[in-house]
């Protein structure tokens, strides 16, 4: 479903992406873990042409995503985006974020957009939010609304980068709760995240990333049990101890 | 003490040049904020040329006295003061508007746009829906004062004859040989016009600021 192959992305004299392969298929949850500025976000961000990539090929359902011909805004409606910072938008309520992209890209009707809004709203546990305003939200019930913003889409993917690192300890359970129940529903995931316990219970597979390079793909189990590579080995032994 | 015969009686040729400064101002106001929208989203729009044209309109407008701009359009184009004067306030703000405009966009996260573009929105449909109704309510302060400065600058009609409330004060001033008071009362009908419009802005964007 999404493949890249030999990708490379560079900022300028900066090589991010060093020759990516990575297959990911039709509703597995794939989480990229490494320590920061190893191009884990960057890699994400590729999917959905945040970033452009310098080199190598990247396809979506076939579709190149590089070729200028591909219409991207077709191609997004696709795949829904969390981000760390949630990124709502905060001069419009709970459910005009939700509503937005539906009324504009889908061409959904007001009535529509509006019921469909409330059922992903009733899905992430805050249904009675609907007509708040993003700044009198938690950052937990906030971060929730962008996985609802998201989902309204019908995407048949779904980005997360890093959706509870700017979140208070208590507030991360009930983000992760939804991501769970999202990952067993089936939906293609790819979560770049720093919780550990999340990628050992949900993942299918484990991307660890180190200096713009995939050092080790595993399932959890593999992996946390044996790291293959010293590196990552290292890594995991800095984070879980402690 | 104020002499106030000179206000009753050079009551209609103050009235005339508060009407040609309103009108003169209000037409200016309104192009130079069209035109100051466009040049700032020339100047941001993903698209190279475009940023190019709009840079070189503002550098070039806002570095040059208005007054050149002024006799561009009288002396070089031969249009009368009152056109030429109010063509060159709206050019010669419309530069402030671009720059007050872009820094408002600009100064809306990155990530607002990233959010928009990711759920599909057009270019176009993010500025319009998400981006630019977030930074109008930090254009708003800047905008007010240029629009403050572009009532006050049209006093630059006078020089051109342009028929406006300066012009009329000297003309009242070199008739009846009064300077002081006549110049007072113009500063008065200058004030009707900014005070309110000072309120306005501080009125505006205390409601925009709840609304966040």
């Amino acid at each position: 479903m999404i493949v890249f192959d030999g990708v490379n992305k560079y900022f300028g004299d900066f090589h991010v992406l060093k020759e990516i392969d990575l297959t990911i298929n039709k509703g597995e949850v794939v989480v990229v873990i490494g320590p920061s500025g190893s191009g884990k976000s960057t890699l994400l961000r590729c999917i959905n042409r945040l970033e452009t990539i310098s080199g190598g090929s990247l396809s979506i359902n076939g579709l190149n995503v590089a070729d200028k011909k591909t219409d991207i805004n077709k191609l997004r409606r696709n795949i829904g985006m969390v981000f760390q910072h949630f990124y709502l938008y905060p001069h419009k309520t709970v459910l005009e974020n939700i509503m937005l992209a539906p009324r504009k890209v889908l061409g959904q009707s007001e009535a529509e957009a509006k019921k469909i809004a409330l059922k992903y709203l009733e899905k992430v546990g805050i249904g009675d939010k609907a007509n708040s305003f993003p700044s009198q939200l938690s950052g937990g019930q906030q971060q929730r609304v962008a996985i609802a913003r998201g989902l309204a889409m019908g995407p048949e993917i779904m980005l997360f980068d890093e959706p509870t690192s700017a979140l208070d300890p208590e507030m991360i359970g009930e983000v992760l709760d939804v991501m769970k129940a999202l990952a067993h529903e089936g939906m293609t995931m790819v979560v770049v995240t720093h919780e550990m316990g999340f990628a050992r219970e949900v993942a299918d597979r484990i991307v660890f990333m180190d200096e713009g390079k995939i050092l080790e793909e595993a399932t959890p189990a593999e992996f946390y049990a044996n790291p293959r590579e010293e590196r990552a080995r290292l890594f995991l032994s800095r984070i879980l101890n402690h | 003490m104020l002499d106030f015969s000179i206000l009753t009686e050079n009551l209609d040729m103050y009235l005339l040049g508060f009407k040609n400064t309103i009108l003169s101002s209000l037409i200016a106001l309104v192009a130079s904020l069209i035109l100051g929208i466009l040049v700032a989203i020339m100047r941001i729009a993903p698209i190279k040329p475009l940023n190019w044209l709009g840079t070189a309109y503002v550098e070039f407008i806002r570095n040059i006295p208005l007054l050149i701009i002024t006799f561009f359009f009288f002396l070089g184009l031969k249009l009368s003061g009152l056109y030429a004067g109010t063509l060159a306030l709206t050019i010669y703000t419309s530069s402030f508007i671009a720059e007050a405009i872009r820094a408002g966009i600009l100064s809306v996260p990155k990530g607002q746009m990233e959010a928009a573009r990711s759920s599909g929105l057009s270019y176009g449909q993010a500025m319009r829906l998400v981006i630019l109704p977030q930074a109008v309510k930090i254009v708003i302060p800047p905008l007010g004062n240029q629009f403050i400065n572009l009532v006050k600058n049209s006093s630059i009609l006078a020089v051109v004859a342009g028929l406006d409330l300066m012009y009329h004060g000297d003309l009242i001033s070199s008739r009846t040989f009064v300077v002081f008071d006549v110049y007072i009362f113009v500063a008065a009908f200058y004030l009707i016009l900014t005070i309110p419009l000072s309120i306005g802005v501080g009125y505006l964007e205390k409601r925009l600021a709840k609304s966040n």
